[in-house]
């Protein structure tokens, strides 16, 4: 049970940090949430964390570096990894959409502020929502839906996640220069390579 | 190490907020996604066939564009009741209709949101099989027009107490116009005598319909049927009157080997452009080339396999070299030459031979009469046009003309070629090159072939003018219709006996030409010197035709016109001087039969006023029957705009003919419901079914018609199209039909008792009237129809001409020096380069159209002026501007002069393209440019003082039964005026198109300058179709109205205007803007009169015929007696 808490909770961690500029209430949570401290030791020991006014480490520090990590610089579309001529898919011929749809899912762009659906912050939401299914599944104690909902999840991920979300943290490793976005580069990576592991082993069993 | 990793992420479980916290939450799962599993959308198309099945058609959905284009239904979802704001799904009903944007009548589908009950988009018909679902940019610009903010909204009269031109208008009532009109016309037409059966006259740009109004204009028994055509197309029409009796060429393109232009059109531009342009495509997709000959690199010569620029109006030198090789390199097909070249008839006429000998045009008289002799003759009377004298008299390089020949024979009997405008439109004899093509296409034996070149009527239905049967008067196919007792000498004056069509451009001067109505009136005839009643039809020849200003003197002057009406949705300069400007419908706005020979098959399409069809089908009935198409458009928030089938209709029977005592009124009356007005369905179920055998029995066999009251109507009201016949090839070789004691011939029948075969095997018999007629030829002992000529074969020997005192054209035959360039002036190009005697003449090339815009009917599309820019320049050689110092952008003065009088006409001014993609020492500017307007708007109050009356109650809803049951009472009375939506009162005019300008005219000198360009602008009229008015970002300034400056240019034998100039090129002056024209107009007449006295032929005191009989003179049935003519000395 533990780690299937844990596994949504990173899932949506994550994802919030990669899709959008964070706002201050979740920004005060990455600041003061010892778990997140010890995920993100450069972030932890940071002077500038712990003492700078929240709107002042947004807009002159974190903002900057997520523009340009997520909007100028990288570019984090899994169809501009995937296809030959790296253009993003932002119509119906998305990989992802058929998915999401297939589980009712749909993504309402005006909250997403993203030109599709395979962005990677919308990819890991995805897995946080597959995870609360399974978390529901087995309070349930519906075996059958949980061990579909693993399945699903480590089909998703690696037919998506996997084939080229490394390479977009890699680089955003590489180009941040705050320790926020640096942490969370490393975390993300080491966190869905990680995650496959137990997949792996939770659909193998 | 991942499971180290492992073992610290599961400490995720200890984050003091959880995950669903955090995350943004970017999924939704509510109605939007429920909206899209309920229906029947999918997040990617399963295909990309735009066209649903045809049952389908009454109730297809499909989700709107607007967001569809960015992720469709990933976006909103599907608009619902539990998803308001998803994407809005459109509930259709298709309707079928066809396009009136060119003359090509491709199949639209106009597609109807019910719940709004408007047209959301035009998109094609796939059961059109021309046109095959397809269209070009004018075909889906019907909706721009459709939703014009500009488009009149209701009829309109020139105000009382104000002079034509003054632009003072009034709103007036259908029936207070028709009343006027109705009274006028039936006080002249009452009088009875010769000249009132000439002075109604109506007057088409673009009929689009075959036969309708004509029909209407025997019934009313007046020869004052008038056309645009001569200055269209008539040079192109005359070489196929005079090789095969017939109104035009009718190409295969889809089998040709070769795809033979003689101008930019069919490939890029002009004469159906979609649908031949696809069929090209097909055939060059399966090897074959193409050759395009235009001094101006057209978009089709830019893509061709061959650019032959050759001089304007010297292309008969290269068609009679290719004739000179092809026989004298022994190419010539002689078994079809001898099967259907009229070469007896020239072997028997010694004196004719004796005449070719003479002149020189052979070198020696034939041996004998035998084929072999022809043969012989042919080779000594082309062997002149070698080579050297072709490219030396036309520019064209050696190579390409060796290359051309090399194409030409290569492809055997599959050469396909269209002509049209372009050279024979622009230059004086140009018909003669027409008729070159012709003979060494038939050389080849290239005529009536898969993929070869053949004949308009074979390949064309006309039954628009035959619903007779549902009327009391007319008659199956309105065989007991009067012919007509008079013959009309401002249509046909007697100067051109040979015209193609009516000299329609001379109106104006012939009204203005007191001296030549005395003249002729001296002689015996009886010469109108004033029309009573004038009325136009999507016409502007006050823009469109050469000299313009004397067109405005002459509809200004109230004694010359006496009323004017113009049937128009939209505005034009002509308009401008009319007493009554009423708005009828565009493509989707009206009834009509509509076929052209676009392939070698016989279709038509059935035109539609979508939006009535859509409420008919949907249940609803009108309060007038006979004014159906107009109340539907006052339902559908159109406005007053009405359709002209039903305006005729009633015209006749209530405003012309009311009491019935002119005869005129049974003639439109319902034979189902006599005293009433025939209907639309009554009218064309009868035309269609009592023409069209096939169609008939499979409308009337189908279990979905067959009931109907109506079922050859219901047929094509469901598919707005149908195609009686396919693949007709060799259709002369079709053997003559016998039927119960008739011989059918071309579509006609004679008594087969009466059948004899004379000389020539050509076969005589009796028509209904008791009259001989040649109907068919026997060769081989077979008898077929063969051609329509006096011989039944192709005329390329065409002896009638020496009657008519052309003799020395029998034969297709071109100038070989400068001495026969003076001796056969008629056939040398009065923009030859002989004229072009000065460093800064040139010949300007004015007759092509800018691809996008449709004469004068496009500046009311913003889709199709943003596209075009309304752009105009004028194209010269980069080595001609180098030499005069142009450069790109540069005002230019161009002078026009003319090379039989030796007059100047004026200038106008235009800005320099330099470019190698035009033709050296000739210049290119389409006369398509240099719309203008005097205002930017005019104010016209909604409805009069009292009587404005809502369109309706209910929401416009074909599901909404109220609606339904709905219908406006009293339309087109006063009384009855509807509120148009959204119409405050003022209205612009032609916004997206047309810049305004300042005119000046004096009786003589005529000047325009524009003052203000086209600018955005906003509406409320039809917002939603026009928010992005805003957006204009072009000018519109960059043409000149060139053809007020032009000369009218008629042709001694066609009657065509023809539109090419010699002009001379001069920097602009200080104070010259790009647009500025500048005309002497008084020097105009003088022109047409130099024309007219130093080149015709006419008739005179030795005439005994108007007019040969054998050659058709359109639209009504004369009585023969009004061919006979006596000419006073």
């Amino acid at each position: 049970m533990d780690e299937i808490i844990a596994r949504s909770n990173l899932y949506a961690l994550l994802s919030r940090i990669l899709l959008q500029e964070l706002d201050v209430e979740r920004l005060e949570i990455l600041r003061s949430d010892a778990i997140v401290l010890e995920f993100m030791p450069h972030w932890r020991d940071w002077e500038l964390r712990e003492d700078t006014d929240a709107q002042k480490l947004l807009e002159e520090y974190l903002n900057p570096d997520f523009t340009n990590l997520s909007l100028l610089h990288l570019v984090p579309y899994e169809t501009f990894y995937t296809r030959s001529d790296q253009m993003i898919e932002t119509g119906g011929a998305n990989p992802v959409t058929d998915i999401y749809s297939a589980y009712d899912f749909l993504v309402d762009y005006e909250v997403a502020r993203v030109v599709s659906s395979d962005h990677i912050g919308i990819e890991m939401e995805f897995m946080h929502h597959l995870c609360e299914a399974q978390l529901k599944a087995t309070e349930e104690g519906d075996q059958e839906a949980v061990q579909e909902l693993i399945r699903v999840q480590y089909e998703f991920l690696n037919t998506h996640l996997l084939r080229w979300a490394p390479m977009y943290l890699i680089n955003m490793k590489y180009e941040s220069r705050t320790p926020l976005y640096y942490d969370t580069a490393e975390m993300a990576l080491e966190f869905i390579l990680s995650d496959n592991e137990t997949l792996s082993g939770l659909v193998q069993a | 190490m991942y499971l180290e990793s492992r073992r610290t992420f599961l400490k995720g479980t200890a984050l003091t907020v959880a995950g669903a916290a955090i995350a943004k939450g970017v999924f939704t799962v509510d109605a939007a996604a429920e909206s899209v599993k309920e229906s029947k959308f999918t997040n990617t198309p399963d295909s990309l066939s735009f066209y649903p099945p045809q049952d389908q058609w009454n109730h297809f959905q499909e989700l709107d564009g607007v967001d569809w284009k960015r992720g469709g239904i990933d976006r909103h979802g599907v608009q619902s009741e539990n998803n308001p704001d998803g994407i809005y799904v459109n509930d259709y009903m298709i309707v079928p209709t066809a396009c009136s944007n060119c003359e090509a009548s491709c199949g639209l589908t106009a597609w109807i949101d019910k719940k709004t009950f408007t047209v959301k988009k035009y998109m094609g018909n796939p059961f059109h099989t021309g046109s095959r679902g397809r269209n070009c940019a004018k075909g889906y610009a019907v909706q721009s027009q459709m939703y014009d903010p500009d488009r009149i909204p209701f009829p309109l009269k020139r105000a009382p107490g104000s002079k034509r031109g003054e632009g003072k208008w009034i709103r007036t009532t259908w029936d207070e116009a028709m009343t006027t009109i109705g009274k006028k016309m039936a006080d002249t037409i009452r009088k009875g005598d010769l000249l009132s059966r000439k002075s109604v006259m109506y007057h088409v740009g673009r009929p689009n319909e075959n036969g309708f109004v004509p029909q209407v204009w025997e019934t009313l028994g007046l020869d004052s049927y008038n056309s645009h055509t001569n200055i269209c197309s008539s040079n192109g029409r005359t070489p196929t009157i005079w090789t095969a009796n017939d109104d035009r060429t009718s190409p295969d393109w889809a089998n040709a080997k070769l795809i033979f232009l003689n101008s930019s059109h069919a490939a890029d531009a002009g004469h159906y452009f979609a649908q031949s342009a696809a069929f090209i495509a097909d055939a060059r997709k399966k090897g074959a080339k193409m050759v395009v000959m235009d001094p101006r690199m057209s978009n089709s010569a830019g893509m061709s396999d061959l650019w032959i620029a050759a001089w304007p109006g010297t292309e008969a030198a290269i068609y009679l070299y290719l004739a000179n090789r092809i026989l004298n390199e022994n190419m010539t097909d002689k078994k079809f030459v001898k099967k259907w070249f009229n070469w007896e008839t020239l072997m028997n006429d010694s004196e004719h031979l004796n005449f070719m000998l003479e002149k020189g045009q052979i070198t020696k008289l034939p041996a004998d009469r035998s084929f072999e002799s022809y043969i012989e003759l042919l080779k000594d009377m082309y062997a002149p046009y070698t080579l050297d004298y072709a490219v030396k008299e036309t520019h064209v390089p050696a190579y390409k003309l060796e290359k051309l020949y090399e194409m030409f024979i290569w492809a055997g009997d599959a050469i396909s070629t269209y002509i049209w405008r372009a050279a024979a439109a622009g230059n004086r004899g140009a018909w003669m090159g027409g008729r070159a093509a012709y003979f060494c296409i038939g050389l080849r034996g290239a005529i009536g072939t898969e993929g070869g070149t053949f004949f308009h009527h074979w390949h064309v239905i006309s039954v628009s003018g035959k619903g007779g049967s549902a009327t009391v008067g007319q008659g199956i196919s309105g065989a007991d219709v009067p012919k007509v007792q008079a013959w009309n000498e401002l249509t046909w004056p007697p100067e051109w006996p040979l015209s193609t069509y009516e000299m329609s451009y001379l109106l104006p001067h012939l009204l203005s030409d007191t001296a030549w109505q005395k003249k002729w009136n001296d002689r015996g005839l009886t010469v109108p010197s004033k029309l009573a009643v004038w009325i136009p039809r999507m016409y502007n020849p006050v823009w469109i035709n050469p000299d313009g200003f004397r067109w405005i003197e002459v509809l200004k002057d109230e004694s010359k016109m006496e009323l004017t009406m113009n049937l128009s949705p939209v505005w034009s300069e002509t308009n401008w001087y009319m007493d009554y400007v009423l708005p009828v419908g565009l493509a989707g706005e009206r009834h009509d039969q509509h076929s052209e020979a676009t392939f070698p098959a016989r279709w038509s399409t059935f035109r539609q006023p979508v939006l009535r069809v859509a409420l008919e089908k949907s249940g609803w009935k009108p309060k007038n029957p006979a004014r159906a198409t107009l109340e539907a458009h006052i339902k559908a928030g159109l406005g007053e705009v009405w359709e002209e089938n039903e305006f005729w209709f009633q015209l006749c029977t209530d405003f012309i003919d009311p009491d019935g005592s002119l005869g005129i009124k049974k003639m439109w009356e319902s034979k189902r419901h006599p005293g009433k007005t025939v209907t639309i369905a009554e009218w064309y179920d009868a035309a269609f079914g009592d023409n069209l055998p096939k169609l008939k029995e499979t409308a009337t066999n189908d279990p979905r018609f067959m009931n109907e009251e109506f079922p050859v109507y219901s047929y094509l009201r469901e598919y707005g199209f149908w195609m009686e016949e396919d693949k007709i090839y060799h259709a002369m070789e079709r053997e003559l039909k016998m039927e119960d004691g008739e011989v059918i011939s071309h579509g006609h029948k004679f008594d087969a008792g009466s059948m004899s075969v004379g000389a020539g095997g050509i076969i005589k018999a009796l028509d209904h009237n008791g009259k001989e007629k040649s109907i068919g030829v026997e060769i081989d002992g077979k008898k077929m129809e063969g051609f329509a000529t006096l011989s039944k074969k192709l005329e390329f020997y065409t002896q009638w001409a020496t009657d008519w005192k052309w003799r020395e054209y029998a034969m297709p035959f071109y100038p070989r020096n400068e001495d026969e360039k003076n001796q056969y002036v008629h056939l040398v190009s009065h923009v030859n380069h002989k004229y072009m005697t000065e460093e800064n003449s040139f010949a300007l090339n004015t007759v092509f159209r800018l691809p996008y815009n449709i004469h004068t009917r496009s500046a009311n599309s913003k889709h199709l002026m943003e596209i075009s820019q309304n752009h105009d320049p004028i194209w010269i050689s980069t080595g001609d501007a180098k030499r005069l110092g142009f450069k790109r952008g540069d005002a230019i003065r161009v002078r026009i002069v003319d090379t039989v009088s030796g007059l100047e006409s004026g200038h106008f001014v235009a800005m320099a393209v330099p470019t190698e993609g035009v033709l050296p020492g000739t210049l290119a500017c389409s006369h398509h440019g240099g719309r203008w307007k005097l205002t930017n708007a005019v104010t016209i109050p909604n409805g009069v003082t009292d009587g404005k009356v809502a369109p309706g109650v209910a929401p416009r809803d074909l599901g909404n039964k109220e609606f339904l049951a709905e219908s406006p009472a009293n339309v087109g009375k006063v009384g009855g005026q509807s509120i148009i939506d959204d119409y405050e009162g003022t209205t612009g005019l032609n916004s997206f198109g047309v810049p305004v300008a300042e005119i000046q005219m004096d009786g003589k000198v005529g000047k325009l300058k524009y003052v203000e360009g086209i600018k955005p602008f906003h509406t409320e009229r039809f917002a939603d179709y026009n928010r992005d008015s805003g957006n204009i970002w072009w000018d519109g300034l960059s043409g000149s109205w060139q053809n007020a400056v032009a000369a009218p240019h008629p042709d001694p034998v066609s009657g065509m205007h023809c539109w090419h100039h010699k002009v001379l090129l001069e920097p602009a002056q200080a104070g010259d803007k790009i647009g500025d024209i500048f005309v002497n107009y008084d020097n105009n007449l003088k022109v047409y009169q130099a024309w007219r006295d130093t080149l015709t032929r006419g008739l005179d005191s030795n005439s005994t015929l108007r007019r040969p009989r054998h050659i058709k003179r359109p639209w009504v049935n004369l009585d023969p007696s009004v061919y006979e003519v006596n000419i006073k000395s």
